[in-house]
């Protein structure tokens, strides 16, 4: 649940969830939530890019690849990006992206994908919690994890 | 045929290009054939066993076609879309090819196996085919046949995959991708992979393992799946070219689906019409994102 | 091997409550590539960067990563720090390990080994940080402002007496604008053109002001600091520096019967003609379109009249003038081309945009617009100041106005308010009474925005003082009735319909933008709203800069707006420019991108994608001089960094300095490792 006052430290399974936001929006929502100290969940990583725009599926699929459970993508609201357009075409990219994952099979609820202006702490506090209980109910993402990769797993530092 | 052959034997004798690429009758089939003299025009055939899209040597990777001087490629409506979008990406301009269309009823998968057009033999592209009369082009030839039988079998099995459960389309996949070789055919015959640099080559970072597992099967393919959004021309040369038989045409008609489904978008033969992606519409769906 | 310097800030207790950061400390100093591990209160003070300074120059340290507050707080101060050791400051970052876990999480353990992985994560990138300078782009110290209305005037006279050269650019004969047709200015009823005219033959006589008259941006190239434009001097048929003034030209002229945009239409003028008696520059300009001797020429080949020239004593007619381009090279533009207003007609100039018909769609005889008024009240109008019924020149008993007429009107296609209307239809009662002692004003209102300084009692003044009588509702129709227009409105603060027979009808029109300002705004690069109102960069927090670097707008080209608040903006955008101008380079963060000219194949997705148009074509030719292919170019002075076109490159042939691929793929797998 939200409120994690007392964590656990039995060994059920924590997601490991990696967030890519954008500076402008994202992060600066994210600052906010911090000085707002609106407690969160702790599993969420996140990785600053200046815009969504920048923001490659590939970053996705090689955090899938390295051990992650769950990915974050999140940025400015329509017509508001800093850039003025990059938000638009990571719209149109990961709508795509998207349905392709589905296709293949990999659960879409292990994706989420954000809207958090730097004004709303509070939506991302509701992200970060929501997706961590979302992830953490579909378990860890072993079927990704175990593909097999042939020589570069031992150089790739494997599954955790 | 006729028409064809005339056509190509006046372009070469009046110098207007310097090889018209186009399909001859070889000792196990139909082949692609470099036209580069006039007395050879006769060779010039269009059968249903034309199932080759020609468009692949105006990529500019093809240095060595270019040598042969200007270029006339005959194509068939899906193959026209490959080299709209070449002109679209600046690959090619429109005035340096003589396009000759070529009238369609559709083509056979094998073009060295029967060359009778049934719904068992013929390619998976051609039911429902929009283009028979491709448009855009310099001349046009041949009469129009009676549309292709059959139905195609990738929509089929792309619906019913659409039905099973996610861990059911992950064993497919998997399953599926696990076949795959990395010999990079796919890449090789596609009309619109022209990267000098492939990012599957890229190794400072390597995003993509270049081992043939299924890890770094499946991210080439989701890759190279993103990277032909509203690219790609659909002509299914990819899967025919795959020696591990991967339903590679199921990925890329998944793709084209979802594009047309969200923005209305379908490859077209038109190199004026933007494509999907590098291109945004203030309203575009979004039902997905919180 | 990496000499990486890591400095874990306690941040008092903000971050040390929760996170163990002599832990983090030590965990840090076992990590592959750290040379120097350490904790302290407050990185951020100057004993902070001082440990920072010595470490670097002590442990050779070629990387810094600060665990503190968020980047957006102190990057800046600890790259200056790093920078001033003598490390490039582009290799100094910081993990955020407070607003994003300190902050944010209770359990010291699970905060803690959050605190690691983002630390490591930072260090992971920092190896691949490349050294970098900022980018310097020379700054042409010129600017053009476009538009010379009471906006474009303020503004070239803030940036002129600044010391920059400026070309300023009006495409009427002469400069003012609408505030030069006004005959007194809300909330002072101060003479519009007693104040205006002294700043008009300011920029007139100011030696750095170059005033271009007539004239319209033909095109515009380049970017910040290096634009360079060109401008199409209209032919006047008047040779400019021969010219004294002195108005024989006009005085002989035959044909006067021509309707005088000044006057909007209520009083005439020749066809050489000066807008108004005190026009900037006080040239003539020849109507060609009206004038005797062009009419000929274009049916029969013969000059006819020639009277003006005849008149002129000083040679300076010159029938045969062309249009002339010259350009120049600037390094910002000041957008300032003001507004139109909306007309009731029928016909309208953009789709999506209705007129009145309940009001006749402009056919009823004295129903006016706003700017007629003005002409009628103003001294030196068709009138000299006397407010008389253009039908019957008459003096009216009673004058309705109708507020809110296009906007606030969904079903008229407007739905924004237009600002100026509710004070200067106040206005109007008020020089209305003074004028026609005897006369009753009526408003029709929707509410009153009377929102500045001294306007709220500027409105009761009206009421109280001058006895206009305010009527909240609308009007629903209008039409001529024998010598009246008959008025049907509602009053609904007494729920009572209302009848009234008035002598004259004025109409508080919508503020709307110029005609055509679209192929401008394209020109600029400048995005535009459905209403071609141009966008600002930032609504609240950077309302004169446009997305286009080194353009900037002032006055109602943006929104409407009234006189003070258009003179504001421009002062505010000339600070700008000036700011811009201060040094002689412009320096700009070098976090671009770039591309690798080895390997672009030239399919200009990139360009596609750009929002600012940074991607050029650059051709790469072999030693012969033949063409190999063409590539990708990305402008350093115009990309802004925003890394679209690097996730839109299908072969990474284009990377983002500051966020490269490297670097992200080294944070993905430092998180996951």
């Amino acid at each position: 649940m939200s409120d994690n006052g007392n964590k656990q430290h039995d060994n059920s399974f924590e997601p490991r969830i990696t967030a890519f936001v954008c500076t402008w929006c994202t992060y600066t929502g994210a600052d906010l939530a911090g000085t707002s100290r609106l407690q969160m969940e702790s599993n969420v990583r996140i990785i600053r890019l200046p815009c969504t725009g920048r923001i490659d599926p590939l970053f996705i699929i090689k955090a899938f690849e390295r051990g992650a459970d769950g990915v974050i993508v999140s940025g400015c609201h329509p017509a508001d990006c800093h850039y003025t357009a990059g938000n638009y075409h990571a719209r149109r990219r990961f709508t795509v992206f998207r349905e392709l994952m589905d296709f293949i099979g990999i659960d879409a609820r292990r994706l989420t994908f954000s809207w958090v202006s730097a004004s709303e702490g509070t939506k991302w506090k509701e992200i970060v919690d929501e997706t961590t209980d979302r992830v953490r109910a579909l378990g860890p993402f072993t079927a990704y994890h175990n593909l097999a990769g042939g020589a570069e797993e031992a150089m790739a530092g494997g599954v955790q | 045929m006729k028409e064809l052959q005339e056509l190509a034997r006046k372009l070469l004798t009046d110098g207007t290009v310097g090889v018209v690429i186009g399909w001859e009758e070889g000792p196990r089939g139909i082949r692609p054939y470099f036209c580069t003299r006039p007395e050879d025009a006769d060779k010039l055939v269009f059968t249903p066993r034309c199932v080759h899209n020609l468009a692949t040597y105006l990529s500019p990777r093809r240095s060595n076609v270019r040598e042969l001087g200007k270029v006339a490629v005959v194509v068939k409506g899906c193959d026209n879309k490959a080299v709209a979008g070449l002109v679209r990406e600046t690959q090619l301009k429109r005035e340096d090819v003589v396009v000759i269309g070529v009238r369609c009823g559709g083509v056979v998968l094998d073009p060295y196996g029967p060359a009778e057009l049934t719904a068992n033999t013929v390619a998976d592209r051609c039911p429902g085919c929009d283009v028979r009369e491709p448009h855009n082009t310099d001349h046009l030839v041949g009469e129009l046949p009676p549309p292709p039988p059959g139905e195609q079998r990738t929509a089929k099995l792309m619906s019913e995959l659409e039905k099973s459960s996610p861990d059911q389309r992950w064993d497919f996949w998997i399953e599926q991708l696990s076949k795959c070789v990395r010999c990079n055919a796919c890449r090789e015959v596609c009309p619109m992979c022209f990267c000098e640099r492939c990012l599957a080559d890229k190794t400072q970072p390597q995003w993509i393992d270049s081992s043939p597992h299924p890890r770094g099967n499946l991210a080439w393919h989701l890759t190279r799946a993103m990277h032909q959004a509203g690219r790609c021309a659909g002509c299914g040369e990819c899967e025919r070219a795959c020696p591990m038989d991967i339903p590679l045409m199921l990925l890329n008609r998944k793709v084209a689906q979802v594009v047309a489904d969200s923005w209305g978008y379908k490859s077209s033969e038109d190199p004026a019409v933007a494509a999907p992606i590098g291109t945004f519409n203030k309203d575009d769906p979004q039902e997905f994102i919180k | 091997m990496p000499r990486i310097g890591v400095f874990i800030c306690h941040c008092g207790e903000n971050i040390a409550r929760t996170v163990d950061v002599k832990r983090v400390a030590e965990a840090l100093a076992e990590h592959p590539g750290v040379a120097y591990s350490t904790d302290y209160k407050y990185m951020c003070s100057d004993p902070g960067q001082t440990l920072v300074k010595q470490a670097i120059v002590e442990h050779k340290l070629d990387g810094v990563v600060v665990a503190a507050c968020s980047p957006r707080m102190h990057e800046k101060t600890f790259r200056r720090a790093a920078s001033s050791a003598g490390l490039n400051p582009y290799l100094c970052e910081m993990a955020n390990i407070r607003e994003h876990c300190s902050w944010i999480h209770e359990d010291r353990e699970e905060a803690t080994q959050k605190a690691i992985e983002l630390t490591r994560m930072m260090v992971e990138k920092v190896k691949y940080n490349a050294p970098m300078q900022a980018i310097r782009i020379p700054v042409e110290k010129r600017a053009l402002v476009i538009g010379g209305g009471i906006a474009g005037i303020q503004a070239a006279l803030d940036l002129a007496d600044g010391g920059a050269e400026v070309v300023l650019v009006e495409k009427e004969p002469s400069i003012g604008g609408h505030m030069s047709q006004l005959s007194e200015t809300f909330p002072t009823l101060d003479c519009s053109q007693c104040i205006l005219t002294p700043r008009m033959v300011e920029v007139y006589q100011h030696p750095r002001i170059k005033l271009l008259t007539f004239s319209e941006v033909e095109n515009v190239e380049g970017y910040i600091g290096n634009f360079t434009v060109q401008i199409r001097r209209k032919a006047r048929s008047v040779d400019e520096d021969l010219c004294n003034g002195c108005g024989d030209c006009i005085a002989s002229c035959p044909v006067k019967k021509i309707p005088s945009e000044f006057e909007c239409g209520l009083g005439k003028r020749t066809a050489i003609y000066v807008p108004f008696p005190q026009a900037v520059p006080n040239t003539p300009t020849l109507d060609r379109e009206n004038c005797t001797l062009f009419k000929s020429r274009a049916k029969t080949g013969k000059d006819a009249c020639m009277r003006c020239q005849k008149a002129c004593q000083r040679g300076a007619i010159n029938y045969n003038q062309q249009d002339r381009i010259e350009e120049f090279k600037v390094g910002a533009i000041v957008v300032a081309t003001g507004f139109q207003l909306y007309k009731i007609t029928k016909e309208q100039p953009r789709p999506g945009i209705s007129g009145y018909g309940e009001y006749g769609y402009g056919t009823v005889p004295d129903v006016i617009d706003g700017l007629q008024f003005e002409r009628l009240a103003s001294a030196s109008g068709p009138t000299a100041g006397k407010i008389l019924r253009p039908s019957d020149g008459k003096e009216p008993k009673k004058i309705v106005f109708l507020q809110c007429i296009g906007s606030r009107d969904c079903a008229k296609g407007i739905e924004y308010c237009s600002k100026i209307c509710c004070m200067y239809t106040a206005k109007h009662a008020m020089l209305y009474r003074h004028k026609v002692h005897g006369g009753q004003a009526y408003v029709f209102y929707m509410d009153i925005r009377a929102n500045g300084k001294g306007y709220d009692e500027f409105v009761r003044r009206a009421i109280e003082e001058d006895g206009a009588k305010y009527l909240r509702g609308r009007v629903s129709k209008l039409y001529r009735d024998g010598e009246v227009i008959k008025v049907h409105g509602f009053d609904t603060l007494s729920s009572e319909p209302v009848v009234i027979d008035a002598d004259m009808v004025v109409l508080a029109t919508a503020m709307r933008a110029q005609p055509n300002i679209e192929a401008l705004a394209q020109k600029l690069s400048v995005s535009y709203d459905k209403h071609a109102f141009l966008n600002e960069a930032h609504p609240k927090l950077r309302p004169v800069e446009t997305n286009t670097a080194g353009v900037f707008l002032a006055g109602a080209v943006q929104a409407p707006r009234d006189i003070p608040d258009s003179v504001a903006m421009a002062s505010a955008a000339a600070a700008k420019v000036l700011d811009l101008f201060s040094a002689d380079e412009l320096e700009r963060e070098p976090t671009i991108a770039k591309v690798d000219a080895t390997i672009c194949t030239g399919c200009f997705h990139c360009e596609r994608v750009c929002p600012y148009g940074a991607v050029e074509h650059k051709e790469i030719r072999d030693r012969k001089g033949n063409l190999i292919k063409v590539i990708a170019d990305v402008n350093p002075g115009v990309c802004q960094g925003c890394g679209t076109c690097v996730a839109t490159c299908p072969s990474k042939s284009v990377e983002l300095q500051g966020f490269t691929d490297s670097q992200v793929f080294a944070e993905i797998n430092a998180l996951m490792g």
